[in-house]
């Protein structure tokens, strides 16, 4: 954590200043940090961090109070926050994106890399010095079958990169220097690289463990081959996942100490992680309650840190279907919400969205038009100018079912709508029936709470979430379009945006896309959702970079 | 009560006699009739769990959504999905699907979690046996517990131990468990720091080696009594939790059973030939009465093999009932099978036992 941000904390947590100036403070000093960072993606010469000499403090195991399980460690299988989260103690990556917010893309395994023109080939150099836990040297070889492997077992985890890559188009040309051609020309493709994380496993333990062609697929699944600042100590599924420090990690240790080791202590109740926060038994307790903030701040040895991400809230409205196919129906909705109440129902803690796409990916417009503020005016004028002006009829919310806060929104949307004679239905659902109710606009969702999270690239959140050809193709589509939104104007937009390699063009069809977008509201981009932390004091190097989770090897327990 | 003889020693010697004793003389007749018996019900254990598989298979598939979309992720290709879906063989008609599953079950392979790709049998042992360890402590808490308050409340019938008794039983079965957990997890880990808050082992200590997959059998079998003692101070908190409704149940039942007993002519002739009270109770009308309890707690112990996701959810007990809900949630099918048909298993057989054991505690029920 940065030290005006410590300070931040600091005074907020002795009552220096209110929650309300906590926050307003916190993303003032988040925004500050934003600017420069975000866009400096461009490729160059960078150096891997260096190892620091230790004090003499003793190396602890932290418990770490986690809301979710390990499914599994298979570096090509798929990724989650805390699939994520072990995978970069277990292995290293070409990038980092552990530098801090909003995600500076730092050098790992990569020492220097660079792309030619229109950036479809990609040349990275990588350290000599890794090595992997079995003492073997780790090799472009080996970063080329990792990827490999990905694209070959065409699971979750190699979603995004087969959009770009091919498995015969990445190649190892010397032990140190890895080749990729791309499909389609892509400038920030280091950015991408850096946020897939893909782990670098051992080609030759890999194929070890190989039964009937799997390339160590069932044994990668709780048994690792990386070159990471941690190996497995004990990993019994379901009930013990801890890794151990490797003391002589070639990258060596960022902090003043380092851990001895991890639990990942999985606790799926955020009662229960706070209690085994205050009760001592965990160090850090992740996504913790808002309402538990006050008790945890107010604990002795204890803080809550409350980040933003790119987790957005938003409410999708069925641009083909009934009411909300209806623009001026849509607007008379987002005019109707009560952000105020909302937040008030959040205790605060929550950032509003003003754009489609949040804080935090290059591109954000703060000053995008139209705003959707609670304004009963405009949302009347809205109404009158829809064919639905008089009321009288029933629409459906959809939300998660218990998920409180969602159903919190619905209770004030339907409190709101009530003054219009329209009736709001609550409809809680199970998440797979929410995935599968957004495959088409018939039979899907009028109004749904959804929550989207994409890499910090404005084209993957614009594209995903408002190009028709996510939804309008012969599988159907993504719970991330389920306003299925179609402008033909956005479509084109958003196709010169997967093939630009012209920043400043870029940069212009992003903008133009978030003003078209809002006009035509298709949904009401809400908030962007805390990560809320609880964390002891003891505990120090922590550095917050845009996810749920923490970064172990730059953490010591003092 | 049985036919009394008319006179004598033989009259003194039949009505004393608790009903439940067994005779070694019936040995061979009841051991044939009870291999009948046994085999009848084993035979109808394949029909029962046909007609589960089946309404699973159904149910799983009639259901809304696509777990195909789900495993796949947010961002995956239309040709991520359709392969993810011809790997699992969703793409075939689903009798194909069905009698695929079930001749892979034949040969003992339980499938595969499209969600994480792990295979379904080792993590359905896994997760059992934590669950199973769960119901053996939490039974033996409840009996510990429900036997003693069942013969006080019986013993001081509508007196305030009866009445303190009952009050216990039934608040047990009235107050939701999680709330009970949670409140424990406060008083017990939070305030007094007595008991760890959840989890199932000391996270900072030195991890058990795994031979049943019960840590208090593991760690005893190891002689590591040190892990043992750290296994148990985990386990309190969820048996206290999971004990509650065995609790509530065999007090309530044996305290009636034993009332109604009490009036019984083998009672009255126990006393008038004056046996001591003891005696009459803990032999002739706890074992009498213990029928319907034994009945009672076979049913209760099946559903408690079954998992109890709500404690498991908060007390972060790795049992087979979070497994299933999970698998359920995300549509994740042969999960949903597997855990199903195994816990279906479960109570089959753990019917069956009790069938046995209380027909050997009354032989009068025979094994028709």
């Amino acid at each position: 954590m940065s030290t005006p941000t410590q300070k931040l904390v600091e005074a907020f947590r002795t009552g220096q200043i209110s929650r309300r100036q906590f926050m307003t403070m916190l993303a003032a000093l988040g925004a500050t940090a934003a600017a420069a960072p975000v866009m400096a993606h461009a490729p160059g010469i960078r150096t891997a961090p260096q190892a620091r000499p230790l004090k003499q403090i003793e190396p602890k195991v932290l418990v770490y109070g986690a809301s979710q399980d390990i499914a599994t460690i298979d570096p090509s299988d798929r990724v989650d926050y805390s699939i994520s989260a072990i995978m970069r103690q277990l292995y290293d990556r070409l990038f980092r994106f552990e530098g801090g917010w909003p995600q500076p893309v730092e050098p790992n395994l990569c020492t220097e890399w660079s792309t030619n023109e229109n950036g479809s080939v990609w040349t990275f150099k990588i350290t000599d010095q890794a090595k992997f836990h079995d003492g073997s040297p780790l090799t472009a070889s080996d970063v080329v079958y990792s990827y490999q492997r990905t694209l070959r077992f065409q699971r979750q985890r190699s979603s995004l990169l087969s959009g770009y890559l091919d498995v015969d188009g990445i190649s190892a040309p010397d032990a140190t220097t890895v080749v990729m051609n791309l499909k389609t020309p892509y400038p920030a493709f280091d950015r991408l690289l850096a946020f897939l994380e893909q782990p670098i496993v051992s080609e030759a333990i890999a194929k070890a463990n190989e039964v009937d062609g799997d390339e160590g697929a069932a044994w990668l699944v709780d048994h690792e081959a990386g070159s990471g600042p941690f190996t497995i100590k004990n990993w019994q599924i379901g009930t013990v996942y801890e890794l151990e420090a490797v003391p002589d990690y070639w990258q060596g240790w960022p902090g003043e100490g380092r851990l001895a080791g991890v639990v990942w202590q999985k606790s799926e109740d955020a009662g229960t992680r706070k209690q085994g926060l205050l009760a001592g038994n965990f160090d850090i307790s992740d996504t913790v309650s808002v309402t538990d903030v006050e008790e945890i701040n107010n604990t002795e040895g204890l803080q809550a840190l409350v980040n933003f991400g790119l987790l957005g809230g938003y409410l999708k409205y069925n641009t083909q279907e009934g009411p909300t196919a209806d623009v001026n129906f849509r607007k008379f909705l987002n005019y109707s919400f009560n952000r105020q109440a909302f937040s008030d129902s959040q205790l605060g803690f929550i950032k509003d969205m003003v754009s489609p796409i949040p804080e935090g990916v290059p591109g954000y417009n703060p000053d995008n038009q139209p705003q959707y503020t609670y304004n009963p005016e405009l949302a009347k004028a809205a109404l009158d100018a829809s064919p639905y002006a008089a009321g009288g009829f029933s629409i459906d919310f959809v939300y998660v079912a218990g998920l409180d806060f969602e159903e919190a929104g619905g209770l004030i949307l339907l409190d709101e709508l009530r003054k219009y004679n329209i009736t709001l239905n609550l409809v809680p659902k199970n998440w797979p029936d929410i995935v599968g109710a957004c495959t088409a606009p018939v039979g899907g969702p009028p109004i749904a709470f959804i929550f989207d999270q994409f890499p910090p690239l404005a084209d993957t959140w614009l594209i995903e979430k408002y190009s028709s050809k996510s939804w309008d193709r012969p599988t159907g589509g993504s719970f991330q379009a389920c306003s299925f939104y179609k402008n033909e104007q956005v479509d084109a937009l958003l196709d010169e945006l997967k093939v630009t390699v012209d920043a400043d063009r870029a940069t212009a069809i992003v903008t133009e896309v978030q003003a078209l977008v809002a006009a035509d509201a298709p949904d009401l981009p809400l908030y962007v959702a805390p990560n809320v932390l609880g964390i002891a004091d003891r505990v120090k190097g922590f550095n917050y970079f845009g996810d749920i989770s923490v970064d172990f090897w730059r953490l010591w327990i003092e | 009560m049985e036919t009394l003889p008319n006179s004598g020693e033989g009259f003194l010697k039949a009505t004393l006699r608790p009903v439940s004793v067994f005779r070694f003389d019936q040995l061979s007749i009841i051991h044939n009739a009870m291999l009948r018996y046994i085999g009848r019900r084993l035979l109808l254990i394949p029909v029962v769990l046909i007609g589960l598989s089946i309404l699973t298979f159904v149910i799983s598939r009639v259901v809304p959504g696509d777990p195909v979309k789900l495993a796949a992720g947010t961002q995956a290709r239309p040709e991520q999905i359709e392969r993810l879906r011809a790997d699992f063989g969703l793409d075939r008609p689903l009798v194909e699907q069905y009698l695929m599953y079930m001749g892979g079950l034949l040969q003992g392979n339980w499938g595969y979690s499209i969600s994480n790709r792990r295979e379904v049998g080792p993590d359905l042992v896994r997760y059992f046996m934590a669950t199973l360890e769960l119901t053996i402590v939490s039974t033996l808490l409840g009996m510990a517990i429900g036997i003693p308050l069942a013969i006080i409340s019986a013993r001081w019938r509508d007196r305030l131990p009866d009445h303190l008794a009952r009050f216990f039983s039934i608040g047990t079965a009235s107050v939701p468990v999680f709330w009970i957990a949670i409140i424990l997890q406060i008083i017990l880990a939070q305030n007094l720091r007595l008991l760890p808050v959840s989890g199932r082992f000391d996270a900072r200590a030195e991890f058990p080696e795994i031979i049943t997959g019960m840590l208090l059998f593991d760690t005893l079998l190891r002689g590591n009594f040190e892990g043992f003692g750290i296994a148990l101070r985990y386990i309190i908190i969820p048996a206290m939790c999971q004990s509650l409704l065995v609790i509530s149940v065999v007090t309530r039942q044996l305290r009636g059973d034993m009332l109604d007993m009490m009036s019984k002519d083998f009672v009255r002739v126990a006393r008038a030939n004056g046996i001591p009270e003891r005696m009459i109770w803990l032999r002739y009308l706890m074992k009498n009465a213990l029928i319907a309890t034994v009945s009672m707690l076979g049913f209760i112990i099946g559903f408690q093999l079954g998992g109890a996701p709500l404690i498991e959810y908060v007390l972060d007990w790795p049992g087979i009932g979070q497994y299933a809900l999970k698998a359920a949630l995300l549509l994740d099918f042969q999960p949903i099978m597997g855990s199903t048909l195994f816990i279906g298993c479960v109570v089959v057989g753990v019917n069956l036992v009790t069938d046995l054991l209380y027909r050997s505690i009354d032989p009068r029920i025979g094994f028709r």
